[in-house]
């Protein structure tokens, strides 16, 4: 017992640490400055959208009522979660403090501020999951904390979404080993118990 | 009479070691077999790597090693069904990747954890009668073996329903539980069952566990292979499947029913009666004691079952933990089992030894108490570390009580033994598949609301333990009955004959079971009035 004592105070230490390191934990989403950029998100081609194939044009720049500009240092573009998308999923909610918030989960690319227009092409990654989606991106400070934001669609959030489908994961490969497999199980199965079946009536007839 | 450490429960004449009660002519009998003529040449007692008991019992449990047929058999039947805890829960720690790939919703999530319990609470009943019938050995087998096709067909898996169909398929072959408790139950003899059992359910259980660090091993390995996501799960679900076909035909090929050989040879040659099914099946569901164990499990292994289902998603998504570090904390509780849960058993049996039956209910009662109290206490806790720490002595008092509520099992009924395993394990299934659907299924509860409001259920469906009573040891507050006839063990365990049966000598299983099972007497076992066998079999004089 004494050593799994050991082991969970180990643990249990380690665990203070990690916790201790989050100082920066009470930053709100709230505080940050609204529609700083304007972002626009046009898709390659009308419909739903396949994941690991179709692509978005991803374009951004410094909006004429922004004001905290000089702190810009990176910019990050993410792939976000409509409403319609977080409704009984609760690993997508949107929460006011920034490191609780898991509306925008999927990295599209991070660049370095530049006052000009920029633009990207990006293809879905093929782990994106089925859903509707918008664009936002982030302007980020030289110590990597959020200052301001824009997106690709409005406030509430129901202008200008894209919707995904994503890959099925399957492959025939994977579908005939697994039948293969699941026959060789039934079947030595079978084989033993018939097997037996006739030894044990060969005892009963000596 | 001062008891002579050879003997087994201090009656008269046990130290006749090696009388097998089958002998018709001699009282006595030795042991050295080629000197004397009177034994049957096939007396096997001699030939056994561990001291047996009269009904060829092990009497002492000696886990390092793999003799034939005892500790064989507790060996392959502990791994069996921690293979069958590897697949049943081996999708909950990838579900953050299946959710995504499947587009699943909280409630789909919660049915299928439900769908993935639900189905052993029909394969357990089935397994108690396949073992009391055709052996442990082919219940294990068909288990391991017609399930492994559903482990396999994740692969296959594209929507919420077809999701939920499969992990209640794959939940099936949970029945092995039982199968690997009767198996131990017929190797190993009463007074050490609670033990012997305790670490082959912990053991098993330790699969639960072990998943939550596999799987995610599993999957980031197959994905360095190159495989996207959404097809390393599908994929990892292969290791599973191919652990439970090794295991099925490990047990057909190494183990044996009985300790006397297995059941069909045995049948056939006559030395073991094949028994009504209808009678079996009767005798468990007459027997109040069994649903009173049904419910009692219900809410340790349930909870426990529900837990696994739930808490790797639960620090993932309360403390955003991540997918590697969720499953260890997640995998910590199912590990506890390793020593949590024979911890039980052997507190069942010590209690036994020092109170008898009333020392194994209070175990009982205490142990899943305060394993309930700790769930509230888990659900409550807003930081990590206290979480953990909850989440610990939680495991510990739950899967104890597991432990020793097999203490108890094995002596409510022995002709029905098989049957009362499954419907008691099969209790454990249906009480965990009633908390998901309760509490994890819907956006009504937050999880951690969800884990304390299953804790105060616990609490209060663990009181029924007080109203098992034994006519001849009492209950947690009445004493044994002290009328002449009921007093005695073999009262209880003959009533499950009818006198027709008695007098065909069908029965004799169960009295040398009852003589076996006097040590639940506690210290007063020692004193026992020993009283003459009903059939004048001279196996004690």
């Amino acid at each position: 017992m004494a050593i799994h004592k050991i082991i969970l105070a180990s643990f249990l230490v380690y665990l203070m640490i990690q916790f201790s390191h989050g100082a920066t934990k009470e930053r709100l989403f709230s505080d940050l400055e609204k529609d700083a950029l304007d972002v626009t998100a046009k898709p390659s081609r009308q419909g739903v959208l396949d994941a690991g194939i179709d692509k978005l044009s991803i374009t951004w720049k410094l909006s004429s009522t922004a004001k905290k500009q000089a702190n810009f240092k990176t910019i990050k573009v993410k792939l976000c979660y409509a409403p319609v998308s977080q409704v009984d999923r609760p690993w997508r909610k949107t929460e006011n403090e920034l490191f609780k918030d898991k509306t925008c989960p999927h990295k599209i690319i991070t660049r370095a501020y530049n006052k000009s227009s920029q633009s990207f092409k990006y293809t879905l990654d093929r782990d994106i999951p089925t859903g509707t989606y918008f664009v936002r991106t982030y302007a980020v400070d030289a110590k990597d904390h959020e200052v301001a934001f824009g997106q690709s669609t409005n406030e509430a959030k129901t202008t200008n979404l894209f919707s995904v489908q994503a890959i099925s994961g399957r492959h025939k490969s994977l579908d005939i080993a697994s039948v293969c497999f699941s026959v060789f199980s039934v079947l030595a199965l079978l084989v033993f118990f018939v097997n037996e079946k006739r030894k044990a009536k060969l005892e009963q007839s000596k | 009479m001062a008891p002579n450490h050879s003997n087994e429960n201090g009656s008269i004449g046990s130290s006749l070691h090696g009388v097998t009660a089958r002998e018709q002519i001699f009282c006595f009998s030795v042991e050295d077999g080629p000197s004397s003529q009177a034994i049957r040449s096939d007396d096997p007692t001699a030939k056994f790597a561990l001291p047996v008991d009269s009904e060829h019992r092990a009497k002492v449990f000696k886990p390092l090693s793999f003799a034939k047929p005892h500790m064989r058999a507790f060996h392959l039947g502990w791994i069996s069904f921690f293979t069958c805890f590897i697949s049943t829960f081996a999708a909950a720690p990838l579900v953050p990747v299946i959710r995504d790939n499947l587009d699943l919703t909280k409630t789909d999530i919660g049915n299928a954890g439900v769908a993935s319990v639900s189905g052993a609470i029909f394969s357990r009943l089935a397994m108690g009668a396949v073992c009391d019938l055709l052996g442990a050995r082919y219940g294990t087998a068909f288990s391991l073996m017609l399930s492994a096709p559903a482990v396999f067909s994740m692969s296959f898996v594209a929507d919420a329903g077809s999701y939920l169909a499969v992990r209640f398929m794959i939940g099936f072959c949970l029945a092995t539980f039982v199968s690997c408790q009767y198996w131990t139950s017929v190797m190993f003899t009463g007074k050490i069952i609670g033990l012997v059992n305790g670490c082959a359910g912990g053991w098993g259980d330790m699969g639960g566990g072990v998943t939550q660090l596999l799987m995610p091993m599993v999957f980031h390995v197959i994905k360095l292979t190159g495989a996207t996501p959404f097809s390393a799960w599908r994929f990892a679900f292969f290791i599973p499947g191919f652990l439970q076909i090794i295991m099925g035909i490990l047990v057909l090929t190494l183990g044996q029913d009985l300790p006397d050989g297995n059941l069909s040879t045995l049948q056939k040659s006559g030395q073991v009666s094949k028994d009504k099914f209808s009678k079996v099946f009767w005798f468990a569901v007459k027997n109040y004691r069994t649903w009173i164990l049904f419910v009692l499990y219900g809410f340790s292994m349930g909870v426990e079952l529900t837990i696994n289902n739930v808490i790797s998603g639960y620090f993932y998504d309360r403390f955003n933990l991540t997918l590697h570090t969720a499953g260890i904390v997640a995998a910590s509780f199912g590990m506890a089992n390793f020593f949590a849960r024979p911890f039980g058993g052997y507190a069942s049996d010590v209690a036994a030894r020092l109170f008898g039956m009333r020392g194994r209910l209070w175990t009982l009662w205490i142990l899943q108490t305060v394993g309930a109290l700790f769930c509230i206490w888990l659900g409550r806790a807003s930081s990590l570390p206290i979480a953990i720490l909850a989440m610990m002595l939680f495991s510990v008092g739950t899967q104890a009580a597991c432990g020793a509520l097999f203490g108890v099992a094995p002596f409510v009924s022995r002709r029905s033994l098989g049957l009362i395993s499954g419907l008691t394990g099969a209790g454990g299934n249906f009480g965990s598949g009633v908390t998901q659907l309760l509490f994890f299924s819907s956006s009504r509860f937050s999880t951690a609301e969800g884990l304390s409001l299953m804790g105060v259920m616990a609490v209060v469906c663990t009181i029924p333990v007080a109203f098992i009573h034994f006519p001849q040891w009492g209950s947690m507050f009445l004493r044994p009955s002290q009328h002449e006839e009921r007093s005695k063990e073999e009262h209880y365990y003959g009533g499950e004959w009818t006198e027709e049966e008695k007098s065909l000598g069908l029965h004799e299983g169960s009295i040398k079971f009852a003589e076996n099972s006097r040590s639940e007497r506690g210290r007063k076992a020692v004193l026992a009035d020993i009283p003459t066998p009903e059939t004048g079999s001279p196996a004690h004089v």
